[in-house]
């Protein structure tokens, strides 16, 4: 037996090897990208023969998992909950078509938003495409719910989701765990046209059998313990009740148990769908009111079809969006205790710190580009190239590039290079000439790029699109990409080069530059932008290609300056609005712009940005 | 023991989760259940950074505002931020200059409260020992001299000593030390 301090996503990990999970795939995004790399480093520990991959988009881990699974493996991929939306299309088939080995989807959910651009609630997707959901609420239990959703799922044929937020995720919890075994299983694909590759016709008993299938898990779920439960007493009535799920089932315990509130019953729904019916009736029955607190979206409160008696995010006693975080959940069941004349919960002074915060008038600390970051030089050649331009760009490090003015938009992965097409035409329609820069990603092009692009070659879009190549999935941390050729597990793989992607594409103009060469950068996007102008021009695609400074320290930096600014400062600020990196800020003492050297890492391309030739190599 | 709430915050990139490892890996040592929450993804990007630790039998990973028994801070304006988690009585250690913090009217909101506050210089004894990067170090060391809860001098340096990347063992020991004798000596 071994004792260790888990991630909440490594005891996702821990649990779907203790299941046997066989194949695993996921495409990084925050808060799910620890998962793969947990299984990878337990696999690696102990022997096991599970296959690892990171998949190039979320879609495309799912149906590599499917497959898996419908040879009689156990396997299970992981995603973002926004992720799942990529997935969707696969997801609401194999709801139908169902599994013969275990399949668990692990989709993370992000109430905040922390790190994503939706708040959206992955049981609800559960709930559209009819796959049984487990929600837990620590990383403890989310260990157990990976090992029995793969149970579940074989037992009745049928995906599950397990849904851990964020707070489960980046959580940590200590856990103890015995050697791991690996499932000798053999792939075993049996052959049934009528079913795996069901018409219509067929699908309509598939829905059927789905339907079945959920009631039978239905019934189940009511049986076991440890899944859905409350702490009524037989027979007491009770005048308010919390019915709870997640992670805020974990807060209103500490909470209950804080204030030693044993007056208030708890019903705990670790299965959100199928909803446990038959205890939320004896629930209801025996409450005069019952407060739901559960993230992101009301699931939970839309089960208990009672609403004289439900209170929640769509009646207004819980905040409609956002976190739950504690403080908030002890505001919300204090409030419904005072309007319920029941006795209130104990003082919170919180009140009076955040009063005195907004009175200091901290600096707000928005997220920005590291020193260094090649992003940075790329964004700032682009502006200066193409002032008058729309600036589409995506999701990554990057979208940050809006701190520089070099990002108008963001909606969805790929969106770069869709929504640049999608303006072209809409203003070529008008028969005005706008300029259009769209930046992308190494990672998000190879995620979902490519059709954009084929798309837009086809129908005679034009722009510049410029693929930031830092040769890594940078934000959710340091993941390989398909260019690189290294697999998850480290081992080699097939490097395919972005060049040969974009000309597959059709494009004719592409040029790799090295944006720390912020002249030559700021030249090809010139050039690039006369070639979308030109009678036999097109979509001219520029590959900004420096390696990561997080990531390749030394192969990113080989050159180190010093770099420091003058008394030729003039304080316009041009540098801190326009190129905004963290190490250069305004110096109140000596009353002008200066070099932060424990934050500087000597990358030296600030040295081209100074209108009045201020910054300097020492 | 009781339970006891710990926060930890400071800027993305001052290695706030690993001074929070080292808290967290001292207190399963001696066999308390430890249970945290991180910042991880666009948030780390040069943003604030909040880290939770909770010592003992608790369901939740989060820290409720007001209900903190000390906070560890890195860096000035971010201890200022994170008050509102200190809760009656709590300790709070920052790195910075016990010259200029804390400000009037944070000192008397926490003499008002019975919060005590102990600051240092972290973030120049760091870099007094060449590890600028280091502040995180240097704090723990000054927090060791306190004997907070489980948090003794020896088995913070010691997990300190098993957890340390092997390059950088030696500088973070040095850091740490130099800063526990700081607090020693304030306290003679």
């Amino acid at each position: 037996m071994k004792e260790e301090i888990f991630l909440g996503n490594e005891a996702v990990a821990l649990g779907l090897l203790e299941g046997g999970c066989q194949v695993v795939t996921s495409y990084p995004g925050t808060p799910s990208s620890e998962i793969l790399p947990g299984v990878i480093r337990l696999v690696k520990s102990d022997g096991l023969n599970t296959y690892t991959e990171w998949s190039t988009n979320e879609k495309v881990a799912l149906d590599n998992a499917f497959a898996a699974a419908i040879s009689g493996k156990r396997a299970a991929c992981c995603m973002k909950q926004v992720g799942l939306n990529v997935a969707a299309d696969s997801l609401m088939s194999a709801a139908y078509l169902g599994t013969i080995g275990g399949l668990v989807i692990i989709s993370c959910d992000d109430p905040g938003p922390h790190s994503s651009q939706t708040e959206q609630d992955t049981r609800l997707m559960a709930r559209l495409a009819k796959v049984p959901v487990l929600d837990p609420s620590g990383p403890k239990e989310a260990r157990w719910m990976a090992r029995l959703a793969l149970d579940i799922s074989e037992e009745f044929k049928v995906p599950v989701i397990l849904r851990p937020a964020i707070r489960v995720c980046h959580a940590r919890q200590n856990l103890s765990w015995k050697s791991l075994h690996s499932n000798e299983t053999r792939a075993s694909f049996e052959k049934d046209p009528t079913h795996w590759a069901a018409t219509p016709r067929f699908r309509f008993l598939l829905h059927k059998e789905l339907n079945r299938k959920l009631d039978a898990i239905s019934r189940r779920f009511e049986e076991m313990e440890g899944i859905n439960f409350h702490n009524l007493e037989p027979g007491k009535r009770y005048p308010l009740g919390i019915a709870a799920g997640g992670v805020p089932y974990a807060v209103v315990q500490d909470i209950l148990k804080e204030e030693e509130r044993t007056d208030i019953p708890v019903f705990k729904i670790g299965s959100p769908y199928p909803f446990p019916e038959r205890l939320a009736e004896q629930f209801l029955y025996a409450c005069e009111k019952v407060l739901v607190c559960e993230e992101t979206d009301a699931v939970i409160e839309y089960f208990l079809r009672d609403r004289e008696k439900v209170m929640g995010r769509l009646s207004g006693h819980v905040p409609a969006e956002g976190e739950l975080v504690p403080h908030v959940i002890h505001r919300v069941i204090d409030g419904v205790l005072k309007s319920l004349g029941l006795p209130p919960l104990g003082r919170e002074n919180a009140g009076e710190a955040e009063a005195l915060m907004k009175q200091l008038e901290l600096p707000v600390r928005r997220p920005t580009l590291c020193p260094g970051c090649p992003h940075r030089a790329s964004f700032y050649a682009i502006r200066k190239a193409q002032p008058k331009a729309i600036f589409t760009s995506d999701i990554g490090c990057y979208t940050l590039g809006l701190n520089l003015g070099g990002v108008d938009t963001c909606l969805d992965m790929g969106a770069a290079i869709t929504m640049a097409s999608g303006f072209y035409h809409a203003y070529a329609q008008d028969g005005v000439e706008q300029p259009i820069v769209a930046t992308i990603g190494d990672s998000t092009f190879f995620h979902s790029g490519t059709a954009g692009l084929l798309n837009a070659v086809y129908n005679e879009a034009r722009f510049v699109l410029v693929i930031l190549d830092n040769q890594i999935t940078a934000m959710t941390g340091m993941q390989p990409t398909p260019a690189l050729g290294t697999r998850a597990d480290g081992s080699k793989g097939n490097a395919i080069p972005l060049e040969k992607v974009v000309a597959g594409c059709g494009v004719d103009f592409i040029e790799v530059v090295d944006p720390y060469d912020v002249k030559a950068m700021i030249s090809v996007v010139k050039k690039a932008a006369q070639y979308t102008r030109d009678p036999s021009g097109g979509i001219a695609v520029i590959i900004a290609r420096h390696p990561c400074v997080i990531a390749y320290r030394q192969y990113a930096l080989p050159d180190r300056k010093k770099v420091v600014v003058t008394d030729d400062c003039v304080e316009c600020n041009f540098c801190l609005e326009r190129f905004e990196c963290p190490a250069l800020y305004h110096d109140d003492m000596i009353g002008r712009t200066a070099v932060d050297q424990a934050l500087c890492i000597g990358c030296g391309v600030c040295l081209n940005v100074c209108p009045k030739d201020a910054i300097v190599e020492a | 023991m009781d339970n006891m709430n710990i926060v930890l915050c400071g800027l993305g990139g001052q290695g706030i989760l690993f001074m929070t490892r080292i808290l967290a890996q001292t207190a399963l040592g001696k066999g308390i259940p430890v249970m945290g929450a991180e910042t991880h993804g666009m948030a780390q990007r040069g943003g604030s950074v909040v880290s939770h630790l909770r010592l003992g039998n608790v369901e939740g990973s989060l820290v409720r505002a007001g209900t903190a028994d000390i906070l560890l801070a890195l860096e000035e304006n971010e201890a200022y931020r994170t008050l509102p988690y200190l809760g009656r009585g709590g300790r709070l250690y920052a790195n910075a200059s016990p010259r200029v913090f804390p400000s009037p009217v944070v000192a008397s909101y926490l003499e008002k409260h019975h919060m005590v506050c102990r600051c240092t210089d972290a973030g120049r004894t760091a870099m007094e020992h060449g590890r600028p990067m280091s502040s995180n170090l240097a704090l723990v060391g000054f927090f060791s001299a306190f004997n907070e809860g489980p948090f003794t001098f020896a088995d913070l340096r010691e997990t300190v000593k098993q957890i340390s990347p092997e390059q950088f063992m030696a500088t973070n020991l040095k850091v740490f030390d130099a800063c526990h004798e700081i607090a020693a000596d304030k306290k003679r």
